[in-house]
């Protein structure tokens, strides 16, 4: 699998103020780089249409994005299984 | 006690609206709203638009109507404000009958609920008059009954409403990230007028990640029975008072705080404050026993409540914060530091009632975090 470092990081950055003008923690809360209920829902949308994914409605929960870490173990989890 | 009469500082247009919001109580109002509308410089359209935006078109044409102004208003509006009203009522009708409708399944499968919002409060808060608009139905239910719920519902024919949405995928993801609702949902059916049946289900009284709540176990474990007008014998379960009150501040406040609600074009409104006043005046004794503060200290919503309340009596000249004995309470800093933001409405600079009249809320960004007390 391509490495999505860069596009997901943009991704990131498109809806997080506070993500934008530092690197990416992969460990912190989201929340703490801006992440509120609406912009949760933006960057879901987001990354569904860059990388060509849905998150299924078990996934659709706090725990999937409580920090970027855990979101691009998600992201890259679901474009595994849509390859194979 | 007759109340102070507002400033019209901000137009005749939006006194009359103000005076509406509050209800028309005394003949000095009643007068005050008469010459308002009867005024050379009164805009029509101004206040049709901000009718429109704070959902007060029914009652605006109620008002008129009632108060024998036919011959002293434009005709052409006139007569529209004859067909809002007609159809506002019509719109009422159907909602009745989906109401009883719903109501009739849920409790065939013993699931416990009640009806809240513009349902209970068209009949007895606005006197079954028509004046209160509505777009949809409203029900309350346990956080453990959400799968069965959807469950008759579905079998009723409604269908979550993303399905019908701009951006489906969108509201299906708002939507499971925000579990204090089930999914909107709607009906299709063959009425003029009225094409779709909107029914939110609500199972928290506060909010998905709300700092404070009073638990909805509690507040359906008694409810009382509300006659339907115009359907003898049948009733519906509704909060009683104080939750009734309790559920409609919070909501109130929820709209009022977050900057989300400004970004999806559904904060405060006048309605909303109105349905607030109302629900005071009519139920004064049992929100003033000391029952209802009980309740909001044990469930520690006093401050939320509070500054609901003085952003009320500060727009529309009431006096509940002393009527229900907080006027210690609602301390804004405490509750930015619970909520872990600043106030829109104090942030954005605008007092509540310039803000209510804005018609750019969606353009105006907190500029910096104040802490004003308000």
């Amino acid at each position: 699998m391509d490495d999505i470092t860069t596009q997901f990081e943009e991704c990131l950055r498109r809806h997080l103020r506070s993500a934008k003008p530092n690197p990416i923690n992969y460990d912190v809360e989201l929340t703490q780089l801006g992440l509120d209920s609406m912009t949760a829902v933006a960057v879901l949308l987001d990354m569904e249409k860059t990388f060509g994914i849905r998150f299924p409605d078990d996934m659709l929960v706090e725990g999937t994005f409580r920090t970027a870490g855990r979101l691009k173990e998600a992201v890259q989890l679901l474009r595994e299984r849509q390859a194979s | 006690m007759t109340r102070p009469l507002p400033d019209q500082s901000l137009g005749p247009e939006w006194t009359i609206l103000e005076l509406l919001t509050r209800s028309v109580v005394d003949d000095s109002e009643r007068q005050m709203v008469r010459d308002l509308l009867l005024t050379n410089t009164l805009d029509w359209g101004e206040l049709l638009e901000q009718s429109l935006r704070h959902k007060m078109l029914p009652m605006l044409a109620h008002h008129i109507i009632s108060a024998g102004l036919r011959f002293d208003v434009p005709t052409t509006i006139y007569m529209h404000l004859e067909s809002a009203l007609d159809w506002n009522r019509c719109q009422i009708e159907v909602f009745r009958r989906e109401t009883v409708r719903v109501a009739q399944g849920l409790t065939d499968r013993r699931i416990r609920f009640v009806v809240t919002k513009g349902m209970t409060f068209e009949s007895t808060l606005y006197d079954s008059l028509g004046s209160r608009y509505m777009n949809d139905i409203d029900f309350m239910i346990a956080p453990r009954d959400r799968e069965a719920v959807m469950n008759v519902m579905q079998e009723l024919g409604f269908r979550p409403f993303f399905e019908w949405a701009k951006d489906s995928r969108r509201e299906e993801i708002s939507s499971r990230l925000n579990p204090d609702h089930l999914p909107k949902l709607a009906r299709e059916i063959d009425q003029p007028g009225t094409r779709i049946i909107n029914v939110d289900v609500a199972n928290s009284l506060t909010w998905t990640k709300s700092p404070f709540d009073v638990p909805v176990e509690e507040a359906l474990e008694d409810s009382v029975q509300q006659p339907v007008p115009g359907m003898p014998g049948v009733s519906i379960p509704c909060f009683l008072p104080k939750y009734q009150f309790l559920f409609t501040v919070l909501h109130l406040f929820r709209e009022a705080w977050l900057q989300k609600f400004v970004d999806l074009g559904t904060d405060v409104g006048l309605m909303k404050f109105g349905d607030v006043i109302r629900l005071i005046d009519q139920n004064r004794n049992e929100l003033t026993d000391g029952e209802l503060l009980r309740t909001m200290e044990t469930h520690s919503v006093t401050d939320a409540v509070a500054w609901v309340l003085r952003h009320l009596d500060e727009t529309f000249q009431t006096s509940t914060l002393e009527l229900l004995a907080l006027e210690k309470h609602g301390d804004e800093e405490l509750l930015a530091s619970q909520m872990q933001s600043s106030a829109y409405v104090s942030a954005s600079g605008q007092p509540m009632r310039e803000r209510l009249q804005s018609k750019a809320r969606g353009s105006l960004r907190p500029v910096a975090p104040t802490h004003s007390g308000s």
